[in-house]
């Protein structure tokens, strides 16, 4: 079976995890982009080529919280997956309340990831499924009567 | 009035019996001496406060007699009685350290006066000595208590930090396995050294990764799960969990408890982790053949667990310092420094309190008391 690889974008301000966390999914084939604030996910995510996000919540500038508030309003469709530090589980569990698909703990279990990463593209990939057929039915009444 | 707090020093018999009756009238109890050697005997014993003591006195001398006992029980007043010729006496015996002195022959409502004032200082001194002492108590507990808290913050934040560069760790040592996975690589040179490398690298983050989240770990608030715990229960849980332990060390675990065990409304979780933690403790500091003694009481407003061992005991050193972060007597590996700290956290943001006695050589106590409804803070 060929594999249908998620478009992931990192987020985090600490630049070397961004790079090795990018090289572990890309070779486990994964299309993989790092940014390293808020303000370039959010501009990053403009080109509509990500499907699920990684973002640490702890960030100088706009931080995660923030910035999922500005995913999940401008593209909504887009899964978020929150990095959090243990003592900050109360923020994680804020997040899923804002949207966000799950969270994980710092330092983070790689098989772990991927595990929820999965979930987080299945989850989108079903969400779109249901608007595609939800528009062909719209489609199908508008050409229906002639 | 209890014991005599009085004491009267005159050879002259019918003096000093008729002085003593007067007091009697009054209702204060004295007791009597005719030599300063008796009187010296009698303030050993310890409950006098104030003596009303004769200047002229075959033997010993007054003033002598005066200066043995500031010598040997400073905080008792001494009045003394001097003949009408001999105020030099009188003043030589205020250097000395006597309250006052009066001449004879001395009006009695004068004396009783005298010896109030004296009893009031005396009673002043002794309050102000308590108040002192309990100022320096609560402002030693309150330093360690600040300490506690800012090193406490401290290390939470020294934690949050050190998780990020730990991820960063993780990562690389997991890319470098995903490298070593590849094709190209499979012939590599010292794979076997390369790999066991790698492994410590990888159980090392495993460790640290363990200390931070120990350490945040009850800072944790929303997800704790308050409801009615049966004490007896709760500890024959967290027993049952260590007595595979004690059997292999040869010690001795029991429970000693009254049959209708006090019921508390806890967080059941995070309470068995402190007694798994104290219980612990107490095992690795107990030698083979020791016993390790849990027991329960009903309190006034809740219950008290105690964790008793005949181990080593914890030295008076250290004692202030076990309930620190990273304080730790066992061999580096083997204790993190975070277990009494923790669980002090945890006892204290349920409202309850954790104590300790210890004694070298013979064993700790340490005693978790709780509140019969958690108190929030």
């Amino acid at each position: 079976m060929i594999k249908i690889p998620t478009r992931v974008m990192i987020v985090d301000d600490e630049v070397d995890f961004v790079e090795m966390l990018s090289l572990r999914l890309k070779d486990v084939g994964e299309v993989v982009t790092g940014v390293h604030s808020g303000e370039d996910c959010l501009a990053g995510l403009e080109s509509g080529l990500t499907d699920v996000v990684i973002l640490d919540i702890k960030m100088p500038g706009m931080d995660g919280i923030e910035t999922l508030k500005h995913i999940k309003q401008k593209f909504p469709l887009v899964e978020v997956i929150l990095l959090t530090g243990h003592g900050s589980t109360e923020t994680a569990v804020e997040g899923m309340k804002l949207g966000a698909y799950d969270y994980l703990m710092k330092p983070a279990d790689f098989s772990d990831l991927i595990y929820k990463l999965e979930g987080a593209r299945k989850r989108k990939d079903e969400q779109e499924e249901r608007i595609r057929k939800a528009e062909e039915k719209l489609l199908l009444r508008k050409t229906g009567g002639m | 009035m209890e014991n005599p707090s009085l004491l009267l020093v005159d050879d002259e018999d019918h003096y000093r019996e008729a002085l003593a009756r007067r007091f009697g009238r009054r209702g204060i109890p004295v007791v009597q001496a005719g030599n300063g050697a008796a009187c010296l005997e009698i303030l050993s014993r310890g409950t006098i406060e104030v003596v009303v003591l004769d200047v002229r006195m075959p033997g010993m001398s007054g003033l002598e007699v005066l200066k043995r006992i500031k010598e040997q029980h400073p905080e008792v007043e001494v009045i003394l009685l001097t003949g009408n010729a001999t105020t030099v006496d009188g003043v030589e015996g205020i250097k000395s350290g006597a309250f006052d002195y009066l001449t004879k022959p001395v009006e009695f409502e004068h004396l009783l006066g005298k010896i109030r004032q004296a009893r009031n200082g005396i009673r002043r001194a002794r309050e102000q000595k308590a108040d002192a002492e309990l100022r320096r108590q609560m402002e030693k507990q309150m330093i360690a208590t600040e300490r506690l808290a800012s090193l406490g913050t401290l290390a939470t934040g020294v934690a949050h930090e050190i998780n990020n560069p730990l991820a960063i760790i993780k990562e690389s040592a997991g890319w470098m396995r995903q490298l070593l996975q590849k094709q190209d690589l499979a012939d590599m040179p010292r794979r076997n050294d390369f790999e066991g490398a790698l492994e410590k690298i990888e159980s090392s983050i495993e460790r640290a990764r363990r200390i931070t989240h120990q350490l945040l770990g009850f800072v944790r608030r929303n997800d704790s799960a308050i409801s009615r715990i049966d004490v007896g229960r709760l500890v024959d849980d967290a027993t049952g969990l260590v007595q595979r332990e004690a059997k292999n060390r040869n010690i001795t675990l029991e429970k000693k408890a009254a049959s209708d065990s006090p019921e508390v409304w806890s967080d059941p979780y995070q309470l068995r982790q402190v007694l798994l933690n104290l219980l612990t403790n107490a095992l690795h500091a107990t030698q083979a053949g020791g016993s390790v003694t849990v027991g329960i009481e009903k309190t006034a407003d809740g219950c008290q667990i105690t964790i008793e061992d005949t181990g080593e005991g914890i030295s008076s050193e250290n004692i202030e310092k076990i309930f620190e972060p990273f304080f730790s007597t066992k061999t580096q590996g083997e204790g993190t420094g975070l277990g009494l700290y923790v669980s002090r956290g945890i006892v204290e943001k349920l409202g309850g309190r954790i104590e300790v006695d210890s004694r070298l050589g013979i064993g700790s106590c340490f005693r978790i008391i709780l509140p019969e409804f958690v108190k929030p803070k």
